[in-house]
C-alpha cells in the first residue's frame, strides 16, 4: 500500500505541469498567438526582434516576455503588434518599422500593417497582403502563399 | 506436519486475485468503450433535431438561387439573395449553435466567407479568406454528403456539421455550422455522471472485494485455529472430518496411539498434569514424525491418530516412525514436580494396509482393533493389524515383548551341529535364535523376526546374537560357529563394525565364525553388501549361502564373491527321494561346487535313507535331526 501510495505522489508531482492553470490564468491561446507572432516577426525582420505592444497588459507580457525581447516605447522597437483599438502615436510611424495587428478589419483599412493574425469562428487566422509585403520588402516562404492576400 | 488447508488456501489466493484483476481489467476495457459508445449516441441524439434543421436550411439555401448560374456569383453580385440567406443563417444562430456560416472554395483551394449568420463585429466579410483547421474539411468534396468534425482543440466549438450545395454534381457551397461547446459540455456532464457512477460501483466493489479478502483471510486463520487442538498443537478430530476425503490411504500407513492408564495419572497427579503430559507425549510425536509427511491428530482424550507416510511402496519406513514413537515415549521422563518424574508409556495399533478398506473409517477401525490387541497384551506395546490374523496368533512375539526380551537378556541361541557326511563328525555348529519368553516357553525365529523385519529391533537381536557367538567362542577355542545375518545386517555399519572389531582383537575368532546369508535380488544387486562380504571374507569370516535353491539362486553371485559354502535348502533336501527333478538339482549343484571349489552343505537330513542318497550324491556335509536337535549348551 505504501509503495502504491508513493508511486501515485511521484507520478502526481512528476505531471504537475499539467495542472498549473489551477493557480495561474490559463493562456494557451496567448501562447498560440506569441509563438505565431515570433515565427513572422522572425521571417518578416532582420536582427534581433524588439517587439513593442501598445497598452500591453501583465499576462501578455508575461507570455510575450518568453520568446521576444519586449522594449516600453514604439521608437526603440523594430516590431509592432497592435492589439487593441489605439491611436497609435505618429512618431512610432516609420518605414523601417513593421506593423502587424490582430484585427481583420484595421488589416484592410490601415495600409501601415502588413498582415494580422486573427480568431475567425474560433479558429486562427493569418492573412498577409501580397502589395505591403513587397513595399516592405518581406519575403516569406512558399508555405505561407495560402495566407497572402491580393487585394 | 502436512497442512492441506494451507497448501488449498494458497492456491485458492492465487486464483482469487488473478480472477479479481481479469474482471477489473475487463471492467476497465469496457468502462472506456461505454463511455465512447455513450459519447456517440449522446452527440447522435442531440445534435440530431438540429442536423434536420440545419439540412433544410441548406435545402432552402439552394432553393433561393438560380441553378443555372453559379451559385458563388449570384450570392456575390445579388445583395438580395446574400441578404435573404444571411437572414436564414442568423436564424440557426442559437444557444447552442455558436456559428452559421456559408462558404466556398477559390481556385487557389482558399475557403472564403460567402455569408456569415454572425452579428455585429464577429460577423465575416464576403470573400473574406477562412483558415480551415481540419484537413476534414477537404473531404467534403469527394464524399459529397453532410460530415461531422469534432473539434478538441477549438476553444469555444465542440462539433462542426459541414453540409455541401451541391450545383452540377460539385460541390460549390458549404453550409457549415459550429456548435457551441454548451451542447458538449451538457452532453459530458451527463457522461461524467455516468462514468461517476461506475467508479463508484466499482468502488464499492473493490471495497466488497477488500472486505471479502479480509473476510477469507480470517476465515482461513479461523479454519486453521478450527483444526488445531489448542493443548497439543497438533490437528484436531475437526480436521480430519474435513479432510478425510483429501488423505489418501495408498498414501499412508495408520497408527492409533493411546496413552497407557491415562486415567489413573488424571486421577493421582490431577489434570494439570494431565494436561502436561498430554502436551509433552504430543511433543514427542511431532519430533518423531517426519514434518512434510507424516499427519498428526489428536484424536480424543489420550488417543493420537497418525497417518504415517508410505514411501515406494515400502511401509517400513513409514513403521519405523511409529517405532520412533513408541521408544522415544518410552525414554522421556515426564515430570510431575520438580523432583520427580513419571515413566509414561503407550500402546499402538497399526493398520499396514489401510488402503485395503472402503474409506477412513472402516481403516480406523482396524488400526484401533490392534490398539485394543495392544491393550489387552498388558499394553506398552505396538500391534499390528493384518488380516491373515498376525495380529491374532499368541505365539507371535510383538515389538514391545522382542525389545523387553533384548533388554532382560532373554535373547539367547540354541544350537545345532553340521557333521561331515561321511565322519559323521562335527565340523561347526549353527546359531540358532531363540527368545525366552516370559511365560517360560521358547520362542523361535518364525514367532520372532516377521514382526521386526526391516526395524531396527532386528539389526539389535542380530547384534546380541553376534555377541553371544563371539563370547562363545572365546569361551571355546577349538568351537566353529555360524551366524545367520539378514540383508539389513550386513549393509548395517554397526553390525560390521562389530565383526571388523573382533576379527581385530582376535583373528582367531574370525577364522572360526561362519556368515550365513539368504541369497536375493535385492542382495545381489546391492554393491554395498558384495563389498562388506568381501571385506569380511578378508577379515577370516566364511560366507555361507543359505537355502540355496530356493527363491533367488545366482550361480554368477557366488563366484563373484567367492562364496565358501552353500547349504542347500531343506524342503529341496527331504524331496530328493521322491522327486527326480529336485534330485538331478542336487546332483548338479553338488557339481557344480565340486568344480567351484564351494563346500556343499544338506539341511534337513533326517532319515537314515536321505542320508545315504546324500553319500552317493558326495554331499560335504549334513545338518538335520538325524545327527543333531538345536539346543543350548547348558543341555
Amino acid at each position: 500500500m505504501r509503495a502504491l501510495i508513493l508511486m501515485l505522489t511521484l507520478i502526481s508531482f512528476a505531471t504537475s505541469d499539467q495542472y498549473t492553470f489551477l493557480i495561474n490564468k490559463y493562456n494557451k491561446e496567448m501562447e498560440l498567438e506569441a509563438k505565431i507572432i515570433a515565427n513572422i516577426a522572425t521571417l518578416a525582420t532582420k536582427g534581433e526582434i524588439k517587439l513593442f505592444i501598445p497598452n500591453i497588459s501583465k499576462v501578455e507580457k508575461k507570455v510575450y516576455s518568453k520568446i521576444f525581447t519586449l522594449v516600453d516605447k514604439c521608437e526603440k522597437s523594430n516590431f509592432v503588434f497592435v492589439k487593441k483599438n489605439i491611436k497609435i502615436d505618429p512618431k512610432c510611424l516609420n518605414n523601417k518599422r513593421l506593423f502587424f495587428t490582430n484585427n481583420y478589419k484595421k488589416l484592410l483599412n490601415k495600409d501601415i500593417y502588413f498582415g494580422a493574425f486573427f480568431w475567425s469562428k474560433s479558429r486562427p487566422n493569418i492573412v498577409f497582403i501580397k502589395n505591403r509585403l513587397r513595399t516592405k520588402k518581406i519575403l516569406l516562404p512558399k508555405s505561407y502563399n495560402k495566407f497572402i492576400e491580393d487585394f | 506436519m502436512k497442512t492441506f488447508f494451507e497448501l488449498k488456501d494458497s492456491h485458492l489466493l492465487i486464483i482469487f486475485a488473478v480472477i479479481i484483476s481479469f474482471i477489473l481489467f475487463l471492467l476497465l476495457l469496457g468502462t472506456i468503450k461505454l463511455e465512447e459508445n455513450i459519447e456517440k449516441k449522446m452527440i447522435q441524439i442531440s445534435t440530431a433535431d438540429l442536423k434536420s434543421i440545419v439540412l433544410n436550411s441548406a435545402k432552402s439555401i439552394k432553393e433561393t438561387l438560380d441553378k443555372d448560374k453559379n451559385y458563388v456569383e449570384q450570392i456575390l453580385e445579388n445583395r438580395n439573395f446574400h441578404n435573404k440567406i444571411e437572414t436564414n443563417l442568423e436564424t440557426l444562430v442559437t444557444q447552442n449553435i455558436k456559428y452559421a456560416y456559408l462558404l466556398y472554395k477559390d481556385n487557389r483551394g482558399v475557403f472564403r466567407f460567402l455569408v456569415d449568420g454572425a452579428k455585429g463585429l464577429n460577423k465575416a466579410f464576403p470573400n473574406q479568406k477562412f483558415d480551415i483547421d481540419n484537413k476534414k474539411w477537404l473531404m467534403l468534396f469527394d464524399t459529397k454528403a453532410p460530415i461531422i468534425i469534432q473539434n478538441k482543440y477549438l476553444k469555444q466549438i465542440s462539433i462542426t456539421y459541414l453540409v455541401p450545395i451541391i450545383q452540377n454534381n460539385e460541390v460549390i457551397l458549404i453550409l457549415a455550422i459550429d456548435f457551441s461547446i454548451k451542447k458538449v459540455k451538457e452532453i459530458n456532464d451527463i457522461i461524467s455522471i455516468i462514468k461517476d457512477t461506475i467508479i463508484i460501483v466499482i468502488f464499492i466493489l473493490l471495497l466488497f472485494l477488500f472486505v471479502l479478502l479480509i473476510q477469507s483471510k480470517r476465515y482461513i486463520s479461523v479454519k486453521q485455529s478450527a483444526y488445531t487442538d489448542k493443548l497439543t498443537n497438533v490437528f484436531n478430530r475437526n480436521y480430519l472430518q474435513e479432510y478425510e476425503e483429501f488423505i489418501n490411504l495408498d498414501d499412508y500407513i495408520i497408527a492409533a496411539i493411546d496413552i497407557d492408564n491415562f486415567k489413573l495419572v488424571n486421577d493421582n497427579y490431577g489434570h494439570n498434569i494431565g494436561d502436561k503430559i498430554l502436551k509433552q507425549v504430543a511433543v514427542i510425536i511431532l519430533k518423531s514424525t517426519r514434518k512434510k509427511d507424516d499427519i498428526v491428530i489428536r484424536y480424543g482424550g489420550e488417543e493420537f491418530l497418525i497417518f504415517a507416510k508410505v514411501k515406494r511402496n515400502d511401509n517400513l519406513i513409514a513403521l519405523n516412525v511409529i517405532e520412533r514413537i513408541f521408544i522415544n515415549i518410552q525414554k522421556e521422563k515426564f515430570p510431575i514436580s520438580n523432583k520427580s518424574n513419571l515413566d509414561i508409556t503407550v500402546s499402538i495399533g497399526v493398520n499396514l494396509q489401510p488402503a485395503k478398506s472402503k474409506n477412513f473409517e472402516e481403516a480406523f477401525k482396524l488400526a484401533d482393533k490392534a490398539l485394543y490387541l495392544a491393550k489387552d497384551k498388558g499394553r506398552n506395546n505396538i500391534q499390528i493389524y493384518n488380516e491373515n490374523s498376525q495380529v491374532h496368533d499368541d505365539n507371535k512375539l510383538s515389538i514391545n515383548e522382542i525389545k523387553e526380551a533384548l533388554d532382560e537378556k532373554r535373547v539367547f541361541c540354541f544350537y545345532q551341529k553340521v557333521v561331515d557326511t561321511y565322519t559323521k563328525e562335527e565340523i561347526f555348529s549353527e546359531a540358532l535364535l531363540r527368545i525366552r519368553k516370559k511365560d517360560n516357553s521358547i520362542a523361535e525365529p518364525i514367532d520372532i523376526i516377521s514382526s521386526i523385519k526391516g526395524t531396527f529391533i532386528l539389526r539389535n537381536i542380530s547384534k546380541r546374537v553376534l555377541k553371544i557367538c563371539f563370547e562363545r567362542l572365546r569361551k571355546n577355542k577349538t568351537m566353529f560357529l555360524n551366524v545367520n545375518l539378514n540383508s539389513q545386517d550386513i549393509k548395517n555399519d554397526s553390525i560390521i563394525k562389530l565383526l571388523e572389531k573382533n576379527a581385530f582383537l582376535d583373528k582367531d575368532i574370525s577364522n572360526r565364525l561362519g556368515l550365513e546369508i539368504i541369497l536375493n535380488e535385492k542382495i545381489a544387486k546391492d554393491n554395498k553388501v558384495k563389498e562388506n562380504l568381501l571385506k569380511l571374507k578378508e577379515l577370516g569370516y566364511k560366507i555361507y549361502i543359505d537355502n540355496f535353491g530356493v527363491g533367488y539362486s545366482n550361480l554368477h553371485y557366488l563366484c563373484s564373491i567367492k562364496v565358501d559354502y552353500i547349504k542347500i535348502d531343506g524342503d529341496i533336501i527331504k524331496s530328493i527321494l521322491e522327486d527326480k527333478i529336485a534330485y538331478l538339482f542336487v546332483k548338479n549343484i553338488i557339481n557344480f561346487a565340486k568344480e567351484a571349489d564351494i563346500k556343499v552343505i544338506a539341511k534337513h537330513v533326517f532319515s537314515n535313507e536321505l542320508y545315504e542318497k546324500l553319500k552317493i550324491l558326495n554331499v560335504d556335509y549334513c545338518q538335520g535331526f538325524l545327527f543333531d536337535k538345536p539346543k543350548s549348551f547348558d543341555d
